[in-house]
């Protein structure tokens, strides 16, 4: 397999990624130099467990939300859409490509926590799907902004928007013990998830199992992808 | 063989296109065209005419508010990816990934057009070659300077081997030796069958290059026919191409008897006038009197510039 001479959309973004070298050492050093501190204090376990789903949140929405807006004003990914690829496709790969980006980013630093908080390999494959869950739902919503945007500033703004009630109900730092239709809605967010997942590798008990925390988020995951993905005439239209 | 040539649909067939920009309400306006197959078609007008919108609606960037498109009979509103699959495109700002190389850049794009992985290779190699290009192919698309960067665009354009080329301004930047490495390209596939529809205003690439071009002028076409057909329009129309040691005011120079208009472009002014005795010397006294030190002077035939400029009474380029 090729990266130099890439023959897909994700390749072509996997050998960015790793060509521009500079920026390839601090988006490995940022999420090591936030997270790693956090594990190895004494903060609360819910309060680190929370500072790592956001670092995972922030990463994901502002990642696919800004870099496509550049792409975007920039006009080459108008350019990449006039190719007989399916749009549908392209946001697809665009999704893909930037979350898996995105957990290798994080990876080194959960590895450390792992090391730093020992738990069941199973529950650490729980927590690590979590947090790709997370980092999946949080490009959705950087993409979907992008369909909005016409600036980098812009993602700001409208990330700040979407994500500030659904950190809320994720219960990372408030709502950590909803009931009636906070409660429903909570299941409905894969951060959520992330969390309780965190919380138990931070060895707090939540009522959240193991197997809610592989299903669920995926579920909801797959659909959010889905319902992003249908956004691409939109998204990769000339903006006019 | 013949008649299978001519049952066949046109290259490119556009059907009363209109699209209006909101904001504006400029675009272009009931815009009817036909390219043939191996026919270079150029499409001129000053900026702002609708070029680059006609471009856009037959590139499928954006939906014409009325009016349909075919290429080689495919309904290009319809089937969108056909069509593309079917174009090389060369875009007015052309954009790359700068942080690749200008080879993986072509790579991807060829790849995204469906070649398979030997061809695109090959066909590349030899783009890069022809273009003069393969000594940089290899450096980030960054350091690339803009008429590196143009080339780099229409390597991508021609690498799959279109059908259809839409070239929106695709000399601007170029070199001349890049130039006519382009010319003598568009060219041989023309031969070979490639129709292309070319947005210029460089008069000298239309009038060498195009077997017909059509004037667009605020989003409507006001004329077409063979470039020979078209300045047979003007006739009893000179344009006098004064080179002059320094800059001149010439304003003024409008206003002598039979010059219809002054264009400077570089050192040069040149005047659009009336075929009539004594108007070069009009004109060289006019130059004299506002302090103009003449180095060369040509009374040429006219060109399509000046075709526009009788159709519309205005110029194509810049006007001063």
């Amino acid at each position: 397999m090729r990266f130099d001479l890439p023959d897909a959309y994700w390749k072509k973004d996997v050998a960015l990624f790793f060509g521009r070298k500079f920026a390839l050492i601090l988006k490995l050093l940022y999420p090591m130099a936030i997270i790693v501190p956090v594990a190895a204090s004494g903060i609360p376990a819910k309060y680190a467990a929370a500072i790592i789903g956001i670092v995972a949140v922030m990463a994901g929405t502002f990642g696919a939300g800004e870099s496509l807006t550049i792409d975007l004003n920039d006009g080459i990914l108008v350019r990449v859409a006039l190719t007989p690829l399916s749009p549908y496709r392209i946001v697809f790969e665009v999704l893909a490509v930037n979350a898996i980006l995105d957990l290798i980013q994080l990876l080194p630093a959960l590895l450390i926590v792992y090391l730093l908080h020992p738990v069941s390999p199973l529950w650490m494959l729980a927590a690590t799907l979590a947090v790709f869950a997370t980092l999946v739902a949080a490009n959705c919503i950087g993409i979907f902004i992008a369909n909005f945007t016409s600036s980098p500033a812009d993602v700001l703004l409208y990330a700040a928007a979407i994500l500030f009630p659904l950190i809320y109900l994720s219960g990372f730092f408030r709502n950590q013990h909803p009931t009636g239709i906070l409660q429903t809605l909570r299941g409905f967010i894969p951060f959520a998830y992330t969390d309780d997942a965190l919380k138990t590798v931070f060895g707090l008990t939540t009522g959240t199992t193991l197997l809610e925390i592989l299903v669920y988020p995926t579920i909801i995951c797959a659909v959010i992808a889905g319902a992003v993905c249908l956004t691409a005439p939109r998204l990769l239209s000339q903006r006019l | 063989m013949r008649s299978e040539t001519e049952n066949a649909p046109p290259a490119l067939e556009a059907k009363n296109i209109s699209r209006l920009y909101k904001s504006s309400r400029r675009g272009v306006s009931d815009v009817s065209l036909r390219v043939e197959r191996g026919e270079v078609f150029g499409l001129m007008g000053p900026n702002g005419s609708g070029k680059s919108t006609l471009l856009r609606v037959l590139s499928t960037a954006i939906a014409p508010d009325s009016g349909s498109f075919f290429v080689g009979g495919v309904d290009g509103l319809k089937e969108k990816r056909e069509v593309r699959a079917r174009m090389g495109l060369m875009v007015d700002r052309p954009t790359h990934y700068d942080d690749l190389t200008g080879r993986a850049n072509a790579y991807f794009f060829a790849r995204a057009y469906g070649m398979e992985e030997a061809k695109a290779e090959g066909a590349l190699a030899e783009l890069f070659e022809y273009f003069d290009l393969a000594e940089y192919a290899d450096d980030r698309v960054k350091t690339y300077s803009y008429g590196m960067g143009k080339k780099l665009a229409l390597i991508e354009a021609l690498a799959h081997g279109p059908e259809v080329l839409l070239l929106d301004e695709p000399s601007l930047g170029l070199d001349y030796t890049s130039q006519l490495a382009y010319q003598s390209r568009i060219r041989d596939l023309a031969a070979s069958g490639v129709a292309v529809l070319l947005a210029s205003n460089q008069v000298d690439e239309v009038e060498a290059l195009c077997d017909r071009s059509a004037f667009l002028h605020r989003g409507e076409v006001v004329a077409e026919g063979t470039p020979e057909e078209l300045i047979s329009r003007v006739e009893g129309v000179r344009r006098i191409v004064a080179t002059l040691r320094n800059p001149v005011e010439y304003g003024s120079l409008a206003e002598v008897g039979g010059v219809e208009r002054v264009v400077p472009e570089g050192r040069d002014l040149i005047f659009h006038c009336e075929e009539r005795p004594g108007i070069v010397a009009d004109v060289v006294g006019g130059i004299v009197r506002s302090g103009g030190d003449i180095v060369n002077l040509s009374v040429q035939r006219p060109n399509l510039e000046d075709v526009f400029v009788k159709l519309t009474g205005e110029a194509l380029r810049d006007e001063v």
